[in-house]
């Protein structure tokens, strides 16, 4: 008598395969795969050199998983360094790229994997707050306290807390002061011995016993532009995303209540879960308690804007094996204050063997990838900055056919290109006495002039 | 994002982190081997163990086994430091699995921790002691688990929260209840953050036990915006799949409004979808979408590897969704609240959220509201550069089955020089989808661009793209030619210079997309074809050259112009055929040959030369498949080539000509075959998810619910409390519905050739009975009434019945019909009935030993006393075990006496079986044993010994299996059934739901669906018999006036009670309709009155 075991099968995995032979095979993995989202996450240096595991679930994930993904990526290259998820022959694959630190999630089944991604950003911008920046020295050097926050962040494969506030009274931050008490002293715990009352309460995001001698809160509007111009030299899109970022030292749990001037302009918004989606359904007022420090209480997007701070004109014409290549920079609109920090970078087409290229104002470099960086800083008054020069191409071309595309970077405070004001900000339970400041800041985001 | 103000902070940093080096672990990383770790555990400082344990970690972090420290390390578990006490969880948790025994040292102390008055320890203790995932303390956990479930922390209540999946990870099915209703008190807790953490919990748990969630329904919905973010995600998911199986599709969504219009006579009473349908401005005439709709949704409830699988493509459409309920947003409570709660979260920061909610709108929102979900969408796009690619796979299904809602957003979807080359790609295809008459311009401008980047690849896509894009709109079709004319007319194409491969690319890409263009309508085209012809000079890339010379061969006659030229160019090609590839000599060849069998007449001559000299040329073409084509040619061509010389050369009969000539005549004339719209075959599953975007079903993923299958959850929720009370017994063996679930799948699959058979049995000679045999008890409704005698007489409707299934059987059948049927359906059945295992030893526990064991239904051969098991020895380790022997738990009681002398003591013992002296690894051995069990229901301890160890085990026994069966046939039942009224007889009823999957499946799968009953009875039969040992004696079904209505439906189980071979009688009523939950009556008739008792709670236990 042959005996067939069947074990309960969610009918889950049935999906994927129909005759009975096979889901045989499948009922039997069914028993030793576990339900749970993400199984392990890995930490790469930017040498592929696996440094650091967190093993989330009991099935454990083996770490040649990494050693097939350094190979695919070294022969695959660029374009499977940007594949955010990869089925490999026994996992998926959700992968994050950080400074030249790989973050890589493993899991066998269903999840969403907008989850996973969200989650590695978050564990990057954790760490990357913790270690005040992140490269494989820092990971190395604070491995105990990664480890400790990725346990805090995750547990059986589903993320727990995430607050990076929270976090933050769990497990204390490698600051100077604590590194310099544990050489003195040798006691180096960074683990709180109590839990954060913000787990406890019902704003989750907040500690309700904070007390500050000066009340402040700061809030400022940082936003990116985005813009394209065609090769004609056309604006055919322009576009802000902002986000009002505020830091806020406020003793109890204050109330707060901030309101624009022209919330019209506001093309969509998403907001830090602090946020009570009601009053600005209806009067578009945000209306929130903010947690403490440092944080994103919102993040919005206008659309359709007509007018760009700078011009930038690319020429390019070849002739018989050279190219000549000129940029000219200058102010389209001046947004009233000084614009710094620009920079022109473009990719030289594949076919350039080698350049010639100068700059009336401001520093050319042309890195190894073939990637030209002109950083201007900021416009003088009496010239327009010109880069001009030569690109030898390669034997046996004699005309240039692919054009780089120029992305510019800027950055003027003070202003808010997308013309949002903020209002007022008001508090319900005033304290003592409130400092209230606000600033601005535009950056060019991805904005690409095409030539 | 958003690096910080300071620019300097960056550098300031980085200059700290090397003069502060000295602070951190960083020597422990990078050296951790460099003293003596072994003395630092051991030691009575906190600070040498953390840096001993940060040590361990360092070797674990670098991918070092470091497990021998393991006892050790367990030892410090019980420190009072928090610091010390977070680095051996992590410790523990890496190595657990591994050292299970020596991980249950810690157990102690993870227990005093769990009542510590630092919510934190309690916390973390739980989740390492559940994280640990060992059998043997799964009871210990759970009950940790169910106090830490009322614990006043929020914090712990949520760690309880994600240690149940871990505990249901272990699948003990002993537990799997309690885990449940730990989940169901989780999920109305007044914490969002515990909600959040349940509703992971249930997802992994409990996925379809929507009764929990129906009870809370309302609930959850409005705390839903207080959950934290990850939480969010799964619950939204858990609501979406409620409501789809609680009240179905929405009548104004997308969903249906693809159906509407396959059913639209049936839907022009409903003014309403009609208005909204002109509202949003869809074209009805689109053919094109409306399938394409109707096969997302499909896929979204089928599961696209159901749905493409299916036979045919005609057959797809035509099967509706027979199940499918429609329910309307305006007036259904339930699916308003879900849309209303869902929205705030559109302006959540966490991206997975967003796509979730908008993932709900997609299915469930009308259709005018759906708009809502665009702008968040888009705004996602910004998110992070991972996510972005994501985020736009979803978008490309959305945009497919309604481009109109992206349509007006199309500068969204420019592409940037910084996208990855797949974002790239996927761009460009959203953009082809979304172009209308309005932003096409704004997009072929863009095209143009993309033309002239730098990544040749990506511009060969957007050449391809263009012409997707004049396909899409005819009116655009001359703009684009001549853009892409002026493309191939490019200098860098026809300079002289080698071009690279990629540049060829986009030539070739570009020639390719004029082709499609003109294919659509030839002759406006014509001077296109023209103006290629005489560029043929100066293009250089031989695939393009060949898509040129196989259109002047396609379109020879088309128009004015070409067949004035014509003459001019197969001049032209026959002259450059020797230096031409062998792919663009193929295509000369086959020019060739159509012009020539399609010339009549004037030129004739002048193209017979052409040819010959081409064939000739080609005879002698170093490719062999050139040479081979060249005389296939000649030969099919040598009535048009008209030569003497060549005549003599080839033989050709009369007919034989005629024949050639027929054969060229189909190979080269018009070949205006109109193409018959290919199905769509896209893979679609749900928004949202990772098989989306790998493009197959990942392991775990499942469709949709089907729309209204659960009904309401009031009566079943009754009974399942009821179940609750009947004791350890009840509790131990309760996983007999889970099995049958998990046997139901192969079931069905072997139900399509049954039912096939069934239905040819009529022409069949040597005929299986069917499985039924329908008798004339239509009143017999009340069931079970006292004159069974009487009502047998009624035969004539009998054979009315029978004869129309199996005409030559009704013969037979009216002398002996009755025991003739029960024995044969017993026979057929039989192949299916999957007797259930249980899991005897685990090979964690056991040391790689993995045991488990079947109730056998033969009867044992030592004494009828004894009940056999087969019992399955597997070796999962690596080394060979051997000696493996069970014996009974009293191992200082000879095992000899037990056999002989058990009769007087009434002790379950075990016959000694033999050992079994040795097993290789990955080997398996099924051996049978015998055990008297007298009758006793408690689980009966036993010891497996092996390589000179021993290990407790429990054998559950099963009272199904305590009888055997006993055949009869329904007359001697009834007779027997007289005889024990009153006291012997006992009655439970329960709920039978086993049916409603086999019904749903069938759908699925068949075409023409299996009589309903049918499968009701073979559900009922195939349960009871895979689960205890009985005969099936006979099946009644009821002629009822309602189909649909299986009340009264009765079957017979007969047996004997081993031991005394006292007969035990079975009835199984069934009260209900045939596609929901039946109310099963189970009514046992038997003189034992207590061993009947106990075998009625275990049918009612595995029925229900």
């Amino acid at each position: 008598q042959t005996k067939l075991l069947l074990f309960p099968l969610s009918s889950s995995c049935s999906a994927s395969f129909h005759s009975s032979g096979e889901t045989q095979i499948v009922s039997e993995q069914a028993i030793q795969r576990e339900e749970t989202m993400l199984q392990c996450i890995f930490l790469l240096s930017d040498s592929g050199e696996v440094m650091l595991e967190k093993q989330l679930t009991g099935n454990r994930v083996d770490r040649s998983i990494c050693v097939w993904f350094w190979d695919q990526l070294l022969s695959h290259g660029d374009s499977f360094k940007q594949q955010p998820v990869i089925a490999s022959p026994t996992h998926y694959l959700f992968q994050v790229v950080r400074e030249g630190i790989t973050f890589l999630a493993c899991t066998q089944v269903e999840m969403p994997p907008l989850m996973a991604i969200e989650f590695l950003c978050r564990v990057a911008d954790v760490l990357s707050d913790y270690l005040e920046g992140l490269n494989e020295d820092v990971i190395k050097d604070n491995f105990i306290i990664v480890y400790e926050l990725l346990d805090e962040m995750m547990d059986n494969g589903h993320p727990l807390t995430t607050e990076p506030n929270i976090l933050r009274e769990m497990i204390a931050p490698p600051n100077i002061v604590s590194k310099m008490l544990s050489v003195v002293t040798g006691n180096s715990s960074n683990v709180s011995e109590t839990l954060p009352g913000a787990t406890s309460s019902c704003v989750p995001w907040r500690t309700t016993d904070i007390k500050y001698a000066n009340n402040e809160v700061y809030v400022d509007l940082v936003e990116e532009m985005d813009a394209i111009i065609n090769r004609d030299g056309i604006l055919v899109k322009c576009e802000v995303f902002g986000e009002v970022q505020v830091n806020s030292h406020i003793t109890g749990v204050p109330d707060l209540a901030l309101s624009f001037v022209n919330p019209s302009v506001l093309d969509d918004v998403r907001f830090h879960p602090c946020v009570r989606y009601r009053p600005w359904e209806s009067y578009q007022i945000l209306s929130f308690v903010p947690p403490d420090g440092q944080f994103k209480l919102m993040s919005y997007r206008v659309r359709k804007l007509k007018s760009i701070p700078l011009y930038v004109k690319p020429q390019i014409t070849s002739d018989g094996g050279s190219s000549r290549i000129s940029v000219m920079v200058g102010i389209r609109n001046d947004p009233g204050k000084a614009i710094d920090s620009i920079s022109v970078q473009f990719q030289l087409p594949s076919c350039v063997s080698s350049t010639d290229l100068t700059a009336n104002h401001g520093v050319v470099n042309v890195l190894s990838n073939k990637t030209c960086i002109w950083s201007i800083d900021r416009i003088p008054k009496d010239r327009a900055p010109l880069l001009s020069g030569t690109l030898l191409l390669e034997n046996g071309l004699d005309r240039l056919h692919v054009f780089p595309t120029f992305q510019v970077g800027f950055r003027v405070q003070g202003v808010a290109l997308s013309g949002l004001q903020i209002d007022k900000l008001e508090l319900k339970v005033i304290p003592n006495r409130l400092y209230k400041g606000f600033r601005a800041l535009t950056r060019g985001g991805q904005y690409e002039v095409r030539s | 994002m958003f690096p910080q103000f300071g620019a300097t902070a960056d550098t300031l940093s980085k200059a700290s982190t090397i003069m502060f080096r000295i602070g951190t672990d960083a020597h422990l990383y990078d050296d951790p081997e460099d003293v003596n770790i072994a003395p630092l555990l051991d030691s009575k400082f906190d600070s040498e163990k953390c840096e001993a344990l940060k040590r361990l970690l360092a070797l674990i972090a670098q991918g070092f086994d470091v497990s021998n420290f393991f006892p050790q390390v367990v030892k410090n578990v019980a420190s009072h430091s928090l610091e010390v006490k977070k680095l051996v969880y992590l410790y523990l948790l890496h190595y657990a699995q591994k050292r299970p025994n020596e991980a249950l040292l810690s157990i102690n102390s993870f227990q005093k921790d769990l009542g510590d008055t630092n919510p934190l320890v309690r916390a973390w203790a739980l989740r390492t002691m559940a994280g640990i995932r060992l059998h043997a303390i799964a009871p210990l956990v759970l009950v940790a688990v169910g106090k830490c479930a009322r614990d006043p922390s929020v914090y712990v209540r949520k760690c309880a929260a994600t240690a149940l999946p871990k505990l249901h990870d272990l699948r003990l099915e002993e537990l799997s209840s309690t885990i449940e209703e730990i989940v169901g008190t989780l999920l109305t807790d007044n914490s969002p953050a515990v909600v959040g953490a349940a509703a992971a919990a249930f997802s992994s748990v409990c996925p379809n036990n929507y009764s929990l969630i129906g009870k809370n329904y309302k609930r959850l919905c409005t705390i839903l915006p207080d959950v934290e973010e990850w939480g969010q995600i799964v619950l939204i998911g858990i609501l979406l799949r409620y409501a789809i199986a609680r009240h179905g599709l929405v009548r104004e969504s997308m969903m249906f409004h693809l159906h509407s219009k396959e059913h639209s006579s049936s839907e022009n009473d409903d003014s309403d979808v009609h208005s909204t349908v002109g509202k949003v401005g869809i074209d009805p005439s689109k053919k094109y979408d409306s399938e394409l709709a109707s096969m997302i949704s499909r896929c979204y409830i089928e599961g696209p590897d159901d749905y493409l699988s299916r036979s045919s493509y005609s057959n797809r459409v035509s099967l509706a969704f027979s199940g499918a309920k429609f329910t309307s947003c305006k007036n259904n409570e339930d699916v308003k609240i879900l849309l209303q709660c869902t929205s705030p979260l559109f302006w959540s920061n966490n991206s997975a959220v967003v796509l979730a909610a908008a993932g709900v709108h997609w299915i469930m929102a009308p259709r005018d509201n759906i708009q809502r979900i665009v702008k968040p969408l888009l705004f996602l796009l910004r998110s992070s550069r991972s996510s972005n690619y994501v985020v736009l796979c979803n978008i490309q299904v959305f945009a497919k089955a309604t481009p109109y809602l992206f349509a007006s957003h199309f500068e969204n979807f420019f592409i940037l020089s910084t996208d990855s080359y797949q974002t790239k790609a996927l761009k460009l295809e959203i953009l082809c989808t979304i172009s209308t008459d309005s932003s096409i311009a704004s997009i072929l401008k863009e095209f143009q661009d993309y033309i002239r980047d730098p990544d040749r690849k990506f511009a060969a896509d957007a050449v391809a793209a263009v012409g997707l894009c004049a396909l899409q709109l005819p009116k655009m079709a001359s703009t684009c030619l001549e853009g892409l004319l002026a493309l191939t007319r490019q200098d860098s194409f026809t300079s002289d210079v080698r071009t690279s491969e990629e540049e060829a690319g986009v030539l070739v890409q570009a020639i390719m997309s004029i082709k499609m263009i003109i294919k659509q309508d030839p002759p406006s085209h014509e001077k296109v074809i023209v103006q290629l012809v005489r560029n043929l000079d100066s293009i250089k890339v031989p695939a393009a050259r060949a898509i040129i010379i196989w259109m002047v061969g396609e379109y020879s006659k088309v128009g004015e112009i070409i067949p004035k030229m014509l003459l001019t160019v197969l001049k032209y090609i026959a002259w450059s055929f020797a230096s031409e590839s062998s792919e663009t000599k193929l295509q000369t060849l086959n020019t060739v040959a159509k012009v020539l069998s399609n010339s009549r007449g004037e030129n004739l001559e002048t193209l017979q030369k052409i040819a010959r000299y081409v064939l000739e040329l080609a005879e002698c073409d170093m490719n062999y498949v050139v040479r081979g084509r060249g005389c296939f040619f000649r030969k099919l061509l040598s009535c048009h080539l008209g030569s003497k010389k060549l005549e003599d050369e080839v033989i050709t009969s009369p007919e034989n000509e005629g024949l050639l000539n027929v054969l060229s005549e189909h190979m080269f004339h018009e070949q205006a075959i109109q193409q018959s719209p290919v199905p769509i075959n896209y893979r679609v599953y749900l928004p949202g998810s990772l098989s989306q975007i790998v493009l197959h079903a990942a392991p775990g993923y499942e469709p949709l619910p089907k729309p209204c299958t659960i009904l309401h959850d009031a009566d079943t929720e009754a009974d399942v409390s009821e179940q609750d009370g009947s004791g350890s017994f009840t509790g131990s063996l309760d996983e007999g519905s889970g099995s049958y679930n998990g046997s139901d799948h192969s079931v069905t699959s072997g139900g399509n050739t049954e039912s096939g058979e069934s239905g040819s049995s009529n022409e069949d000679e040597n005929i299986q009975d069917p499985l039924i045999q329908i008798s004339d008890e239509s009143h017999l409704l009340p069931a079970a009434s006292a004159d069974l005698e009487e009502l047998m007489s009624k035969r004539d409707l009998e054979t009315w019945l029978d004869d129309q299934p199996s005409l030559p059987n009704s013969s037979i059948h009216k002398e002996s019909k009755v025991p003739r049927s029960a024995r044969i359906s017993i026979k057929d059945i039989e192949k299916r009935v999957r007797p259930k295992t249980y899991e005897l030893l685990d090979p964690a526990n056991g040391n790689g030993m993995k045991v488990d064991y079947t109730f056998s239904s033969d009867v044992s051969n030592i004494s009828p006393h004894v009940v056999t098991i087969q019992a399955t020895f597997k070796n999962c380790s690596i080394e060979t075990i051997s000696n493996i022997v069970l014996k009974h738990e009293d191992s200082t009681t000879k095992p000899s006496d037990c056999s002989e002398s058990s009769s007087q003591d009434d002790v379950p013992a075990l016959v000694p079986m033999q050992e079994i002296t040795s097993l290789e690894p990955g080997q398996a051995t099924t051996e049978t044993i015998h055990v008297r069990f007298h009758h006793h229901l408690l689980p009966l301890k036993l010891v497996i010994y092996f390589n000179g160890k021993s290990f407790p085990v429990k054998l559950r026994p099963d009272i199904g299996y305590f009888v055997k069966p006993l055949p009869m046939d329904v007359e001697v039942f009834r007779d027997k059934e007289s005889h024990l009224p009153g006291m012997f007889e006992c009655t439970r009823s329960c709920i039978f739901k086993g049916h409603v999957d086999d019904l749903n499946k069938e759908k699925g799968d068949h075409t023409f669906s299996k009589d309903k009953f049918l499968v009701v009875c073979e559900s009922i039969a195939l349960t009871m018999l895979s689960n205890a040992n009985l005969f099936l004696v006979s099946v009644d079904m009821p002629i009822a006036a309602k189909h649909d209505d299986a009340s009264g439906l009765c079957l017979r189980f007969s047996s004997e009670i081993l031991s005394n071979s006292v007969p035990c009688l079975i009835t199984v009523t069934a009260e209900g309709i045939c596609s929901e939950p039946l109310n099963v009556a189970v009514k046992v008739n038997c003189e034992e009155t207590v061993f009947g008792l106990n075998l009625l709670n275990r049918i009612v236990n595995f029925l229900s």
